[in-house]
């Protein structure tokens, strides 16, 4: 699995919660591609259309309060984010980002650390975003080993579907 | 070392009949509560999973609540998908477009006991708690998995123990109480973690109050919030529950617990809450908000539509009008509640006050239909987020309070101070 992650940082404040990141009025849209335009429209304005494959958001302390809407990290991952970089994360955000294969990296003082725009590699594994243009090196918090499991299958699932492969097997 | 109650009901829902905080643990799930999540986001999933059967069709709860009746042809199709899924699958328990808010249909339902494990596809499930059951949201992915298993993994909370004491008498409401300690929390102050409320001020309390309390503690970022049943639990899940009246769960006297807070209404001088956009966590007393004119006044919602949330409105309305400058919008949270209001005359006395009354669905406060806010308008509203763009236009105002503080500025307009219009 390839966990380095390459793009720009795209910088949020604290507290973005789920009806910031896809407002409750676009949950009808049934096509996640239509529905990720709208992503993140409150806080930042066409900024939808600017993130490409590889690109990072960077947020301060509970992203993803509110919803249990598994909607808020899809369209994210959608628009290509590869990771999201936050203070904290609030725990059903968390958990349905990983859930989907995406990655949440806890890095403290996280929104204060990065110029918006600039380029970024993150190690996923390793817990380690580099920023290029400043030659700066941040350690994130380790990703406990069941979301690492979660990353590693492809999300919750692939895992779902690999021990139901595993389960048919032994038994045959 | 003793246990809290998350730990013991969690733990007596695992293969190793115990658990304790900080474990990751596989629970077998009591009963699995969906709604529009299904159709539109689960189903799709359950695909690509490539599952075609239920664990328990006696365990799935399906609603059609947030757009009922569909406003629009998405809202329609989704409701469609999920009644054939509802017959493909002969699931036992489904409430279409003329039941309720999922919430308040479950409770009412009886299927929730004290001591059970229950997962919905809505961060407000934690409300079940009220009746000493936990219970949690979780997102597309995880109730698809439950669906085929019956299983999900739970991280063991950590718990918060909150004692109250005091009086709670009208027009102060169980909704001012926990605007104030989420505005003590914070937005995040409980993440990851459980909420036990108690003391004598919950003990004496409905279970309509107890709900709202449970209902908001994901506004803390609580995982759960729980509640020990008291007589008024008893008795309601004794006439709503087929048999099995459940286990009640009791915290330990040692159980350790990560904070401990002691409130005394009395010393504290509990007022009414207001919480001001953009936050729930950002409630202080309606006192520095009074004056602040409004365009709507909306009461209804899983936190504060049940019965005696409209029956306060209607004794604080009876005989006067809506401003002339506002509408008020009531949507009561279940058929059920409904039909009690109007037995009792509380629509009548809603209606002859200038107020809509609506059918019962989440509605308005998802920005769904049923009075959604444009531009600039200001909200005072019974529900229980305030985000930007929650019930509409991202510069809508929406301020939140209890179905008290909601009917009287209703009737001046204004954000008012309840203990003003009850004395009128």
């Amino acid at each position: 699995m390839s966990r380095t992650i390459r793009g720009r940082a795209w910088v949020v404040d604290d507290y973005i919660d789920t009806d910031q990141i896809i407002s409750g009025k676009y949950l009808r849209i049934l096509d996640y591609e239509e529905m990720a335009r709208h992503a993140l429209e409150i806080p930042r304005p066409g900024l939808a259309e600017q993130i490409r494959p590889g690109d990072v958001i960077v947020a301060g302390r509970n992203f993803g309060g509110g919803s249990s809407r598994e909607e808020a990290p899809r369209v994210l991952q959608v628009l290509g984010i590869g990771c999201v970089i936050a203070e904290s994360f609030a725990r059903l955000f968390y958990r349905n980002a990983f859930n989907i294969g995406l990655p949440a990296l806890i890095l403290r003082d996280a929104h204060t650390r990065f110029n918006d725009g600039e380029n970024v590699t993150v190690d996923v594994a390793r817990g380690e975003v580099r920023l290029e243009e400043r030659g700066v090196l941040l350690h994130c918090e380790p990703v406990p080993p069941l979301m690492m499991r979660l990353l590693e299958a492809g999300g919750a699932v692939a895992l779902y579907k690999m021990r139901t492969t595993e389960r048919v097997s032994k038994q045959e | 070392m003793g246990k809290t109650m998350a730990e013991k009901i969690i733990g007596s829902h695992t293969e190793e009949g115990e658990a304790s905080a900080g474990d990751t643990v596989e629970v077998s799930v009591d009963l699995l509560m969906v709604h529009e999540v299904l159709g539109a986001r689960i189903m799709p999933v359950l695909d690509e999973m490539e599952v075609d059967h239920v664990w328990d069709r006696s365990r799935i709860f399906v609603v059609n609540d947030h757009w009922a009746p569909a406003p629009d042809v998405r809202s329609a199709e989704i409701h469609r998908r999920n009644r054939e899924f509802v017959r493909r699958y002969g699931i036992d328990h489904f409430c279409d477009v003329d039941c309720g808010i999922c919430h308040q249909v479950l409770l009412e339902s009886g299927l929730i006991r004290p001591g059970d494990l229950v997962i919905g596809s809505d961060s407000h499930s934690t409300s079940y708690g009220a009746l000493g059951a936990f219970s949690t949201g979780l997102a597309a992915t995880d109730c698809a998995i439950i669906i085929a298993t019956g299983q999900t993994w739970l991280r063991v909370p950590e718990t918060i123990r909150i004692d109250v004491e005091g009086e709670l008498s009208p027009p102060l409401m169980s909704k001012d109480l926990i605007l104030r300690l989420i505005a003590d929390l914070g937005n995040d102050g409980a993440n990851y973690r459980s909420i036990e409320f108690h003391g004598e001020t919950v003990e004496r309390m409905s279970v309509e109050s107890r709900v709202t309390m449970c209902n908001m503690a994901i506004e803390a970022g609580a995982k759960s919030g729980l509640m020990t049943p008291n007589n008024a639990a008893r008795e309601w899940v004794r006439s709503r529950a087929e048999g099995d009246v459940g286990v009640e769960v009791l915290p330990d006297r040692d159980a350790e617990y990560v904070d401990t807070l002691h409130y005394d209404l009395e010393s504290i001088g509990l007022e009414p809450y207001v919480a001001a956009p953009p936050s729930p966590a950002s409630g202080r007393p309606v006192s520095e908000f009074e004056g602040i004119k409004i365009d709507q006044a909306f009461l209804g919602s899983c936190t504060n539509g049940r019965l005696e949330d409209l029956r306060i409105a209607a004794r604080m309305m009876r005989g006067k009008r809506v401003h002339p400058g506002a509408r008020m919008i009531v949507t009561p949270a279940s058929r059920e509640v409904y039909m009690n209001a109007l037995r009792e005359g509380i629509i009548q006395t809603l209606m002859e006050a200038g107020a809509i009354v609506t059918n019962s669905t989440c509605g308005a406060c998802v920005g769904g239909h049923l009075g959604v806010l444009g531009e600039g308008e200001v909200c005072i509203s019974s529900t229980n987020r305030n985000f930007p763009g929650r019930m509409g236009h991202r510069e809508a105002q929406i301020y939140l309070a209890s179905p008290a503080t909601v009917a009287a500025s209703a009737v001046r307009g204004e954000i008012t101070d309840p203990r003003e219009e009850m004395t009128r």
